[in-house]
């Protein structure tokens, strides 16, 4: 898988390539273009020039959902879920948007294939137990995993990982370091995260964008002894 | 995968037990559906009729609740597929002979897709307050249309036709009668009622809420947002198209008055009385609207301007009952 891209002002030709089952976090300090690079990734905004490939297929410009059904989900650094149905209903509406969106017939409810893959979602972020709470009514650091379980259950081939620990404390961000954890072991994760400790202990590899240019890639080790990225990220 | 606690009856939202909530609300269901047959028999020839027109604007409202409770999308273009479903039933009534009730339907229905259609095309590219002006504006052609096309329309004077027979093929053949007319009716919006609580409870109407609740995450788990807006407004102006039929066929005739915006205005007020998000709710908000406006002219006149104490209600109803007379219930009547 490729992902090639070039070109706003917040991102002058970035060239990026991401492997199968990789984990990578992106780093960088606050205006680096992380997001920027998240939301055209993620079809929110267009690239003024470059080509994303996903897949072996040029996604460039696709609508946000279209993109998700082509396996790219997204969790957002902001929680956005849906706050007044059940954290069960969040991830359900997830996943029966791969199919059955159109059926008017069926109960919603009773979709044996959809409770299946929602079950699933709401287990691997460790909230089957909460699945009947509102949504509104989970902890802040429960809202931030159902955010992860949402995308999850859109069965995505490759999951965007906004900040997923923003906001939590010690013990929650723990928690969510393990859930990520589990469930990298069979799917592409790109993360983009401030906790240094969290992008050290998890990715594989690590970009360091830098006004919107990627100024050093390589393993969690690489990166810590890079001369470049210590000046203008870790020291800071 | 391998553990279910979570099975398909306790799956339900806020589930307590699903038996017990179902057995009542059927129970409830059954009540009042059999008062509501009842009714004609013991009420006189004025109020069965006010009955009938109540369970008529009950329809449209509730097909407007579709887009307002479920949608997240205010309509104010209800009153274009209420006028087509009406002149589509006139144009049936008149045309072909002798005439069909269920032609008439047809005919009305096809008029109301026809001004969903290209209401819905346009108006959903927007949101918010510029998707209620854009579907006001729209509507409002279809009002300039209709007023001013005299010799198809009728014009100002609109159109005059007699009502059909209340045909079932094969079975029974006979004049409306006030009674059967309104059993008709109740017919008719009953199993309206049932069809659109099957589509908000489907994975369709959940794509409905999600996009209530918010419409950038619903587009980014892959929904094609703008479609299903669009067909959730053809949906429902069907519905509203079906009322303007059964307005056509109670009253027997059309008139441009009720193409006017100002009956998108009181089917926006019937769902705000009544409690958005019900379904029920915007009939008994139809209800209680139209009960006051007839006891205030029974008390004052016919000249009384009743929309003065109506506003004043309103407006303490959205102050003290901003969920509507049925928004209590709201979560309870979607399980």
């Amino acid at each position: 898988m490729s992902v090639r891209f070039g070109g706003l002002a917040a991102l002058s030709d970035v060239d990026f390539e991401l492997g199968r089952n990789e984990v990578r976090a992106i780093i960088g300090p606050n205006g680096a273009g992380k997001s920027t690079f998240f939301n055209c990734l993620t079809g929110v905004l267009r690239p003024t020039r470059g080509r994303i490939i996903f897949d072996g297929e040029d996604i460039t410009g696709l609508p946000s959902n279209a993109i998700s059904q082509k396996g790219i989900a997204r969790s957002y650094q902001i929680t956005n879920i849906l706050p007044n149905v059940s954290a069960l209903e969040n991830v359900r509406i997830a996943a029966q948007s791969r199919r059955h969106g159109w059926n008017m017939i069926a109960h919603h409810a009773g979709l044996r294939d959809i409770n299946e893959k929602a079950e699933a979602a709401l287990k691997s972020v460790g909230l089957l137990a909460k699945g009947h709470e509102l949504a509104s009514n989970l902890s802040h650091g429960e809202q931030r995993n159902l955010e992860i379980g949402i995308a999850l259950a859109t069965a995505p081939k490759l999951l965007c990982l906004d900040e997923p620990t923003a906001g939590m404390s010690q013990a929650e961000t723990e928690d969510t370091k393990e859930l990520i954890r589990g469930i990298a072991e069979n799917l592409t994760i790109l993360i983009v995260e401030h906790d240094m400790q969290i992008v050290m202990e998890l990715a594989d590899r690590i970009t360091v964008l830098h006004y919107g240019a990627i100024l050093a890639e390589g393993t969690p080790a690489e990166i810590q002894q890079n001369p470049r990225v210590l000046e203008v990220y870790l020291k800071t | 995968m391998t553990t279910t606690p979570l099975d398909k009856t306790s799956a339900l939202p806020l589930g307590k037990s699903g038996l017990s909530h179902d057995a009542v609300y059927w129970i409830g269901f059954c009540v009042v559906l059999a008062l509501l047959i009842a009714a004609p028999l013991v009420l006189s020839e004025f109020w069965r009729r006010f009955l009938t027109e109540v369970l008529i604007w009950g329809l449209l409202a509730m097909s407007s609740d579709l887009l307002i409770g479920y949608t997240g999308i205010v309509s104010f273009g209800h009153s274009a597929f209420f006028g087509l479903g009406m002149y589509g039933a006139a144009g049936a009534l008149l045309l072909v002979s002798p005439p069909n009730l269920w032609l008439a339907m047809l005919f009305g229905l096809a008029g109301a897709a026809g001004a969903a259609l290209f209401v819905a095309y346009f108006s959903t590219r927007l949101r918010d307050i510029y998707f209620a002006i854009t579907t006001l504006i729209f509507s409002q052609i279809f009002y300039v249309i209709i007023f001013t096309w005299t010799a198809v329309t009728g014009g100002e004077n609109g159109l005059i036709f007699d009502r059909p027979h209340l045909s079932i093929p094969f079975l029974y053949n006979a004049r409306f009668t006030s009674t059967t007319m309104h059993w008709f009716v109740l017919a008719v919006v009953t199993a309206s009622y049932l069809i659109l609580r099957r589509i908000t409870q489907s994975p369709f109407g959940m794509v409905l809420q999600s996009i209530r609740e918010n419409e950038f995450r619903t587009r980014a788990i892959g929904y094609p947002v703008q479609r299903y807006k669009i067909v959730a407004v053809m949906l429902s102006g069907l519905f509203a198209g079906l009322a303007g039929v059964l307005y056509a066929i109670q009253n027997e005739f059309a008139a441009p008055d009720f193409v006017f915006f100002l009956t998108s205005g009181d089917t926006v007020i019937y769902n705000v009385m009544g409690g958005v998000g019900t379904l029920v709710g915007p009939i008994v908000g139809a209800g209680f609207f139209q009960l006051v406006r007839q006891l205030l002219a029974e008390v004052f006149g016919d000249q009384f301007p009743y929309l003065i104490p109506l506003g004043i209600i309103f407006i303490v109803m959205i102050i003290f009952l901003p969920q509507g007379l049925l928004g209590f219930a709201r979560r309870w009547l979607n399980k």
